[in-house]
């Protein structure tokens, strides 16, 4: 076995040498071990491929020089599907389903399948500075960065934005048409408000419930916030019962001013403000009683995985305060899942306006799907 | 005898180079045929199955990941899944939008590809030749890109709706309607059906229009009784593949079209995808199935009716 091994490192450091040309140092060819390159696969926008690709794979490869990491990208998630169902069948028959390392909304999903390989504070030493309820959640995830979704307003026409859900809700009907959220099955932003209205009926027990568990009873009291929902028709964008398709439309329809308010991601909008489409006129603010929900990406580790250990590696990097950092200040402006206070000063000094400390985490995937379901179900067109 | 006996070796002859062809013809026929058999006719079959609650073998996997999964309680399997569908609120309005779009736009382009064609054959000339080219641009236009121009033209701040107000007209904002869906899908299906029927128009002979001219008869009354009917084939036939492209569209609903009720083949992905209800999904994939292969019977009811026409059969 070892040997085979051994021999197989040499033909591919043959292979490498050959097609990298004779003048390259041996060292380097031998660096490119297989069992040392983690199969990363994103399936996210284009500002998650960039942090990875041009911010934390090359400072995980400063730190561990003997490491590599292959990314696969999907924009927007669009084979999530498919990719999916082939971690799934790997697993299933023992086999190499080629991803050491997801970074996607699906984690959980297989997570809740059991097929990610659980890891515990042992092994990835530095999940210990992560909260315990937000590993829970991640069904054998590991939580790497978080987000959350925030009040998006127009200071111009908007002197006193609301504090809570129900001054916001009491705003969009004194305001006909200058509200707007996205169709929860185009994105996050307003899923985030269909969610946060739905759970201003429901108990804490109830909504811890929610997350933790798949639970087809509970649903129905969903009934009373999606009616809520439905009564809004008149009053957001379009006065007709439509919504925009996804979040890049809702950030479109504030910065052109279209919309007065909207509900939009911390991070994409603090993206768009750098990138020039968001005028400096609209603001953040987050509203309380409920909150807008947030929550951490997880990192999975399939059970079928060939370099576990390069993966996990990766992993617990992400998790240094270096690696959390580079999430804060970098392309990114997201949220770290480490205390503030491990991070440097001068990049916590960015997160002051948020309350990094208090995210109100979404649902289990299985009940976010069928809560995307009974929204489009109840509200739009009715 | 001495006279019979030649025909005869020409005829076996004649038969065995037939037969030999016969051959070389399946052999040819063969790449495509067992294409379509393992990778249409083969996963057609096993979704079929899965829509049925069979679970296990090739469904295993996605019946792990999938929700609302009904697992079959019968030898046969169960319509659980059917069930789930025809109850569901969302798709009366789906179904109705599906069908609704694609009877107005299929209309509506045959009629926009009739009226070209017919001042093509009729009147001809130069502008008739400038005419036609432009209306083939659309199909040098990717459908994504399409329907992105389409929705910036008519959304809420687009180029329609600032054009009027600078005359004082509030221009209704036509995305997220069902009205926009059809526009985009004329303006996607509208090239392919103007090739077709103009081809056919074309292929009526002259002296039949010039006959028909001299014993008198009118220009509408040529266009009903000869050129239509002559070239009912090639119109009948850009009739249904309109109508199949349109009914199985997904780009336009998606971008120009209401959240609900939208299209079946947006409310397929949203079920695969956003809910995560795969055999719901394919059991709507199998309406739209069902209703294109409606479509199909037309199409090869013209198709033999032009056979027909020319000897073939």
């Amino acid at each position: 076995m070892i040997k085979k091994k051994y021999a197989s490192v040499l033909v591919a450091a043959a292979v490498a040498g050959l097609a990298l040309g004779a003048s390259v140092p041996s060292s380097q060819a031998a660096s490119k071990i297989a069992s040392q390159t983690v199969r990363l696969y994103i399936s996210a926008d284009t500002n998650i491929q960039d942090l990875w690709v041009k911010s934390l794979i090359p400072a995980f490869k400063l730190a561990y020089p003997g490491y590599d990491v292959n990314v696969t990208f999907d924009l927007h998630g669009d084979h999530d599907a498919q990719a999916t169902a082939k971690i799934t069948a790997a697993s299933v028959l023992h086999k190499d389903s080629g991803v050491d390392l997801i970074d996607g909304g699906f984690t959980q999903q297989l997570g809740l399948a059991g097929l990610l390989w659980h890891p515990t504070p042992g092994l990835v030493p530095n999940l210990r500075d992560v909260g315990k309820s937000v590993v829970a959640a991640g069904k054998g995830g590991i939580p790497y960065r978080a987000s959350s979704v925030l009040l998006a307003y127009n200071s111009t026409n908007v002197k006193t934005p609301p504090k809570t859900l129900d001054e916001l809700l009491a705003w969009i009907k004194a305001n006909p048409g200058k509200f707007t959220y996205n169709a929860p099955n185009g994105g996050g932003s307003g899923y985030a408000f269909v969610q946060t209205v739905v759970d201003k009926y429901l108990s804490a027990k109830d909504l811890a419930t929610l997350q933790q568990s798949v639970n087809k009873p509970l649903q129905s009291k969903w009934a009373q916030g999606l009616e809520t929902l439905r009564s809004l028709n008149p009053y957001t964008y379009g006065k007709n019962g439509t919504y925009p398709a996804n979040n890049a439309e809702t950030l479109k329809d504030l910065g052109t001013g279209l919309v007065d308010m909207a509900s939009v991601w911390s991070d994409q909008f603090a993206s768009a403000v750098k990138a020039g489409t968001m005028p400096a006129n609209i603001k953040i603010t987050q509203i309380a009683t409920p909150s807008f929900t947030g929550g951490a990406s997880y990192l999975g580790i399939p059970s079928s995985s060939q370099n576990r250990n390069a993966a996990r590696l990766l992993a617990n990097w992400v998790l240094s305060p270096a690696a959390q950092n580079i999430i804060v200040s970098g392309i990114l402006n997201g949220m770290p899942v480490i205390p503030v206070s491990k991070l440097d000063p001068a990049v916590a000094a960015s997160l002051s306006d948020v309350d990094v400390s208090n995210l109100r985490s979404t649902y289990l995937s299985a009940n976010a799907n069928d809560l995307k379901s009974a929204w489009a179900a109840a509200v739009p067109g009715k | 005898m001495t006279t019979v006996k030649p025909v005869v070796v020409a005829e076996s002859l004649e038969a065995r180079k037939a037969s030999r062809l016969s051959v070389l013809g399946f052999f040819m026929a063969l790449p495509p045929m067992l294409l379509v058999i393992c990778f249409v006719g083969a996963p057609i079959l096993i979704a079929f199955t899965f829509s049925l609650g069979w679970t296990t073998g090739p469904n295993r996997v996605v019946s792990i990941i999938g929700q609302e999964i009904h697992k079959k309680d019968q030898w046969w399997g169960t319509f659980g899944a059917y069930k789930d569908v025809f109850h569901d609120s969302r798709f009366p309005g789906d179904l109705r939008t599906t069908l609704l779009v694609t009877l107005i736009s299929t209309t509506l382009v045959l009629t926009m590809a009739l009226g070209i064609g017919i001042y093509q054959r009729m009147i001809g000339g130069r502008i008739a030749s400038i005419m036609t080219i432009l209306t083939l641009v659309p199909l040098f236009v990717p459908v994504v890109i399409a329907s992105w121009a389409i929705h910036t033209f008519y959304a809420g701040d687009g180029f329609m709706r600032t054009l009027m107000s600078h005359f004082g007209i509030d221009f209704p904002t036509l995305t997220s309607t069902s009205t926009a869906i059809a526009i985009g899908t004329i303006w996607t299906s509208l090239p392919f059906a103007i090739l077709m029927v103009t081809s056919g128009l074309q292929s009526v002979p002259d002296a039949l229009i010039e006959t028909a001219q001299d014993a008198g008869a009118g220009f509408f009354r040529i266009i009903r009784t000869v050129l239509i009917p002559l070239a009912l084939t090639p119109i009948v036939i850009a009739g249904t593949f309109t109508a199949i492209g349109i009914m199985g569209s997904f780009t336009i609903p998606l971008f120009l079209g209401p959240n609900q009720p939208t299209m079946l083949g947006v409310e397929i992905s949203n079920f695969f995808g956003s809910y995560n209800r795969p055999q719901q999904s394919i059991v709507m994939a199998f309406i739209v199935f069902a209703a294109a292969s409606g479509i199909a019977f037309i199409y090869i009811w013209a198709n033999v009716r032009s056979a027909k026409q020319s000897g073939r059969i």
